[in-house]
């Protein structure tokens, strides 16, 4: 079955190159849903209870003399259901975004088919080579955006991440003779050190881990939304995928560990994560480009993951994976949303906009849950991840992450309420805007369904990451279908829910008691003001966090981007230096051959 | 209101009567300090006389608030102002009016440019005599506003949307000069369908 | 049997609302007594504040910009209830048995955040900034509290705050966590840090009235100002019995049948002291900048939160 989803997909994508955009979309919508499909049947045929399967049972694929692996595993298919829907949806909301079919949807379908491939290779070439596909694919949607800065940084850093991974593949396979990741690790030492940390520092690139995020904000802001949203939401979970495998399923942890006793490489990850969680989110609250906030704000809640990695006890692997659920669907619906404002104004400064939430109503729904699910507010299944995180902090005793990541989600208010008030709320100034699309509509109400699912049934979500777990030999924690039990606490989501519906009868009651009149906009306290006489602008999202960046900009200044940029001026400098010796003049290139056969001549003589 | 039933009305009227209990404990005034008027309020406010004791407090805003206070005399410019403030106020609201400008144009009688008869223009409960009103006078008269709120006679608001037309044309020849034509009719469009209520 | 269990429960829940509405009313009002009395005025009757409520509430127009400013009247008397019930109050815990100190810090959230939607609909500037005020505030302020959170959190074991306030209860005052030298520091930075949370001076920038027109509020009138009241009464109590619960032991000094009596009494003592002592700070001190105030709270507060992190941590660890 796999084989033909695979070549379905690559026809499907050639396909969509040459149709015109409305039929693009629908045929890339009806092909991003089979591997949701494949994902369908190996429940049904294996269920959830089955470990791992045996190498006969892989799909072997034999190329040019090595034979590559896929099969489904169960972390991947806990991953592979967090990153998949996002395809379908994608394809929908795309299906109005696009005035005429430049090529995007065969590139999404590529993409697709690289995730996929990405999620069931099972030994590290394929994984490689699909995680290669999957870094070209996803460079040419970055190429559309036809910003410099953008492409240079991605395409950089996906090639410094492509390398570090080689690198460590290539010492692994060396040392162990084997690509299979079936197969147990059989490496210690330097070298074992070095191949991990290798391979962890080029999946923390996609996953953008603090100093490695250089290229995101760039990236994230210049791009089409719904491949911003998939790479926000889909791609840096291939990153925390690949974390995931080395340092848990295939037990890097313990060579990490066993290099060096006296350091906790695990508290680095962490830390790590802690200090993007913390500045991405003082970075984002000071942003006045809605997609550079939410990009930081990406960097922000995935650093969360991280934590949970670094971490690393049970308790704080399941709070990251469910972070990582999360994260997928919210932060997608808010890069739909954001794409949706810009379609329907062509604004993307936060100041400029304003007042959309009474002619957007149903956009302003939806990037409303998925503001709670950002900021943890217990009536979405963000809380229940976060929550989960702070406990394995506490339960670690954790003293300089806790506070960090309790602090970091305080700051989620401040930028989330950025985004409500400077785009939805406050001055209208677009009177002939309409509500978006219904396709788009749809997307992120599809998008919404998860979040509030598995705030009901947070016990669900741990019974879907269960098999992963037990795969990576971790124990999953005590839960029912409604509770979540750790050894420091309990939280019951329905009792939340139910005492949050009951509460609301005296607040409705009060509301009804009183007629109320809806009265308009102008008619505002303007000090005594008439609006009518000079028509005031009432709008102050214009540079929001005034106090807070006099404060705190003085120490975030010289940020991770600017270090980055003297580095590639550095080596700017020394490629030019070396450039001079093309002269252009026969004499010149004449003495470089003779000095060059002079050496030559000089070594063999030593020799 | 539109009860007709008997009983429903004798309800109404007791729970009015209960909410006018209410409120008249719990005066919150937004003044309009633009008349001499307004130095007067600092005593009434802090501990020499503190009206906080009989539940009058200053707002910020009109929205919160349920007594207008008029500090002296108004011009054309500021009339405007007040009107709006008024407009911004939700009932029950009451007026009081400071001093005599408010009452007959005061010192100001013969300014071409000052309001001589307030109550032409909004509906104002109590005046205040005097120029200027000691702090005691002011006190008195809330406590006079509040006995009136208690009989149920402090009903400027509701002789406002009855006349509303009157007090509109009364203001409209005021600002003649300053509003055009089209703006004003858009305005009363507005205006009558906000006071529907 | 358990039905009637049940039917018990919710009553005792409704008492809860009730008694915590009534109890930050009349706080509300008892706190304006004791200003007027610093300013050597006369001051309101304590129970001005039921006449308030009642007032706005009987308000015959009631403005509104439209359904997502109503939310602000939904969402912030729901939260705050909802904040209430989950809270130990004198030692008794009506919901979820093992209820969570983060949870209860989230919970929070819900009506400002909530009033902040309300606020921003309305479309006035002032609310706007007032908004803006009163979140960094929440930024400055819960740096110091979520530290000394963690402190306790750190020495119990939990992160329960049932557990913790168990815990505290076993030898009575003894046993309070207030009497250990590293929390009576952590007490003063979190005691820092309830002034900011009920909004009181000098840390009342967010609705500072005559700079920006009662911020948040000021397009709030009637039923919607009214309710506001209901939720700053109710938030009253429940930040107040947050801090009493971490560092007073939830005021449970007895034990046995009719403990809770006693209980419940020491508790309304206790918070009334605390909201009183807030007061008096209030009644003393001008109004913060909105940079003097996030500085005291990251810088000074801060590290004296930290040092009693630090001192906890090394207790435990020993």
């Amino acid at each position: 079955m796999l084989d033909i989803i695979f070549a379905e997909l690559v026809v499907a994508a050639i396909i969509t190159f040459f149709v015109r955009e409305k039929l693009a979309a629908i045929i890339a919508f009806f092909i991003s849903l089979l591997p949701l499909l494949a994902l369908l049947d190996w429940a049904s045929n294996y269920g959830f209870a089955i470990i791992n399967l045996g190498i006969e049972n892989h799909m072997k694929i034999y190329l040019a003399g090595v034979t590559l692996h896929l099969a489904i595993t169960p972390l991947s298919w806990f991953f592979a259901l967090m990153i998949l829907p996002l395809f379908p949806v994608i394809m929908l909301y795309s299906y109005s975004f696009f005035k005429e079919n430049d090529g995007f949807f065969a590139l999404m379908l590529l993409s697709l088919f690289a995730t996929f491939g990405i999620l069931l290779s099972r030994d590290m070439l394929s994984l490689f080579l699909f995680w290669e596909m999957m870094s070209w694919s996803s460079f040419l949607l970055v190429y559309r955006s036809k910003d410099k800065n953008a492409i240079m940084s991605y395409l950089i850093f996906s090639v410094f991440a492509a390398f570090a991974i080689l690198f460590g593949i290539i010492i692994l396979w060396h040392e162990n003779s084997s690509l299979l990741l079936s197969d147990i690790l059989n490496i210690s030492g330097k070298l074992g050190f070095v191949a991990i940390a290798s391979i962890i520092t080029g999946f923390a690139v996609k996953a953008v881990i603090m100093p490695l995020h250089a290229w995101a904000p760039f990236v994230y802001s210049k791009c089409d939304e719904p491949f911003v949203a998939f790479l926000s939401g889909g791609l840096s979970k291939l990153g925390y995928y690949g974390i995931f495998l080395f340092l848990f399923s295939l037990k890097g942890v313990d060579i990490l560990q066993n290099y060096m006793t006296n350091v906790s490489w695990n508290y680095l990850l962490a830390v790590f994560g802690a200090l993007s969680a913390f500045f991405a989110t003082l970075i984002a609250i000071l942003q006045d480009d809605l997609r550079k906030l939410l990009a930081y704000s990406s960097i922000g809640q995935l650093g969360y993951i991280a934590i949970g990695f670094g971490i690393g006890t049970p308790l704080a692997i399941t709070g990251a994976l469910f972070q990582a659920f999360n994260h997928a669907f919210f932060k997608a619906i808010l890069f739909l949303a954001a794409g949706i404002v810009a379609y329907r104004t062509g604004k993307w400064k936060i100041s400029e906009l304003g007042g959309l939430a009474y002619k957007m109503p149903f956009t302003f729904m939806a990037t409303l849950f998925a503001i709670f699910a950002l900021a943890a507010i217990p009536i979405t299944s963000g809380f229940a991840s976060k929550w989960l995180l702070y406990e394995a902090a506490i339960q670690q005793k954790y003293v300089f992450i806790a506070p960090i990541m309790l602090i970091a989600g305080v700051g989620a208010f401040l930028y989330s309420f950025r985004i409500l008030y400077g785009v939805f709320l406050g001055e209208n100034r677009h009177d002939s805007v309409e509500e978006a699309p219904k396709s788009m509509i749809a997307a992120l109400f599809i998008l919404v369904l998860p979040l509030i699912i598995f705030v009901v049934f947070p016990g669900y979500m741990l019974d879907l990451m269960k098999p992963a777990l037990q795969a990576a030999g971790i124990e999953s924690i005590a839960h029912t279908k409604f509770a979540i039990e750790t050894s420091l606490a309990k939280y019951n989501s329905i009792a939340v829910l139910i005492t949050l519906m009951v509460a609301m009868i005296p607040a409705f009651v009060i509301y009804k008691a009183r007629k109320h009149r809806v009265t308009s906009f102008e008619d505002n306290y303007l000090a005594g003001e008439p609006y009518e006489l000079h028509k005031p602008a009432m709008h102050a999202a214009n540079n929001y966090y005034k106090p807070l960046k006099k404060v705190l900009l003085p120490y975030l200044e010289p940020g991770a981007t600017y270090y980055f940029e003297k580095i590639y001026n550095g080596i700017k400098c020394v490629s030019n230096a070396v450039r001079r010796i093309y002269t252009g003049y026969v004499q010149d290139y004449a003495i470089y051959v003779v000095l060059f056969l002079l050496f030559v001549m000089g070594w063999l003589i030593w020799i | 209101m539109g009860l007709h039933n008997g009983d429903k009305m004798m309800r109404y009227e007791e729970w009015s009567k209960l909410a006018r209990k209410a409120s008249k404990r719990s005066l919150w005034m937004v003044h309009f300090c633009t008349g001499c008027g307004a130095i007067e309020m600092p005593p009434v406010m802090t501990s020499r006389y503190d009206m906080e004791r009989f539940g009058i407090a200053p707002m910020a805003t009109p929205r919160q608030a349920d007594v207008l206070l008029i500090t002296g005399y108004l011009t054309v410019k500021t009339l405007r102002r007040v009107i709006q403030v008024y407009e911004q106020m939700q009932s029950p609201k009451y007026v009081i009016a400071f001093g005599s400008c408010t009452i007959n144009g005061g010192m100001y009688w013969d300014s071409y440019n000052t309001i001589k008869h307030l109550e032409k223009y909004i509906p104002v409960d109590l005046y205040i005599a005097g120029c200027m009103p000691r702090p005691e006078g002011i006190i008195n008269a809330f406590l006079e506003l509040m006995k009136l709120i208690d009989e149920g006679k402090a009903r400027g608001w509701e002789r406002y949307q009855k006349y509303y037309d009157k007090y509109k044309e009364n203001q409209r020849r005021v600002f003649n000069f300053e509003v055009k034509e089209e703006e004003k009719e858009e305005k009363e469009q507005k205006r009558e369908k906000n006071e529907e209520h | 049997m358990d039905m009637i269990g049940i039917a018990i429960k919710i009553t005792i829940l409704i008492a809860y609302a009730i008694i915590g509405t009534c109890t930050g009313l009349l706080f509300m009002g008892i706190g304006r007594k004791i200003v007027a009395r610093v300013h050597n005025r006369v001051g309101p009757p304590f129970y001005q504040n039921f006449i308030d409520v009642a007032k706005l509430l009987s308000k015959k127009t009631n403005i509104s910009h439209g359904w997502i400013f109503d939310l602000a009247l939904l969402f912030s008397i729901s939260g705050i209830l909802l904040t209430l019930l989950f809270l130990p109050i004198g030692g008794v815990q009506l919901l979820s048995t093992d209820g969570d100190a983060f949870l209860v810090l989230y919970l929070l959230a819900i009506p400002s955040l909530g009033f902040a939607l309300g606020a921003g609909a309305s479309g006035n500037p002032n609310a706007g900034v007032g908004v803006m005020r009163a979140l960094v505030m929440m930024l400055s302020y819960e740096l110091p509290f979520v530290i000394t959170l963690i402190a306790l959190m750190i020495y119990y074991d939990t992160t329960s705050l049932a557990t913790i306030v168990r815990m505290q209860s076993i030898n009575g005052i003894k046993s309070w966590a207030i009497t250990m030298p590293p929390f009576m520091i952590a007490a003063f930075a979190a005691d820092m840090a309830l002034q900011g949370m009920l909004m009181e001076q000098p840390f009342d920038i967010p609705v500072a009235p005559h700079e920006i027109a009662s911020g948040p509020m000021v397009e709030f009138g009637g039923k919607y100002l009214g309710s506001l009241m209901l939720y700053k009464a109710i938030a009253l109590v429940a930040e107040t019995t947050l801090f009493v619960d971490l560092f007073l032991g939830g005021g449970v000094v007895a034990h046995g049948n009719f403990a809770f009596v006693i209980n419940f009494i020491v508790w309304l003592a206790l918070i009334f002291l605390l909201f009183a002592l807030s007061i008096l700070i209030a009644a003393s001190f001008p109004r913060f900048r909105i940079e003097q105030a996030f500085g005291f709270y990251w810088k000074y507060e801060a590290i004296i939160a930290a040092i009693s992190l630090i001192w906890v941590y090394i207790m435990v660890i020993k």
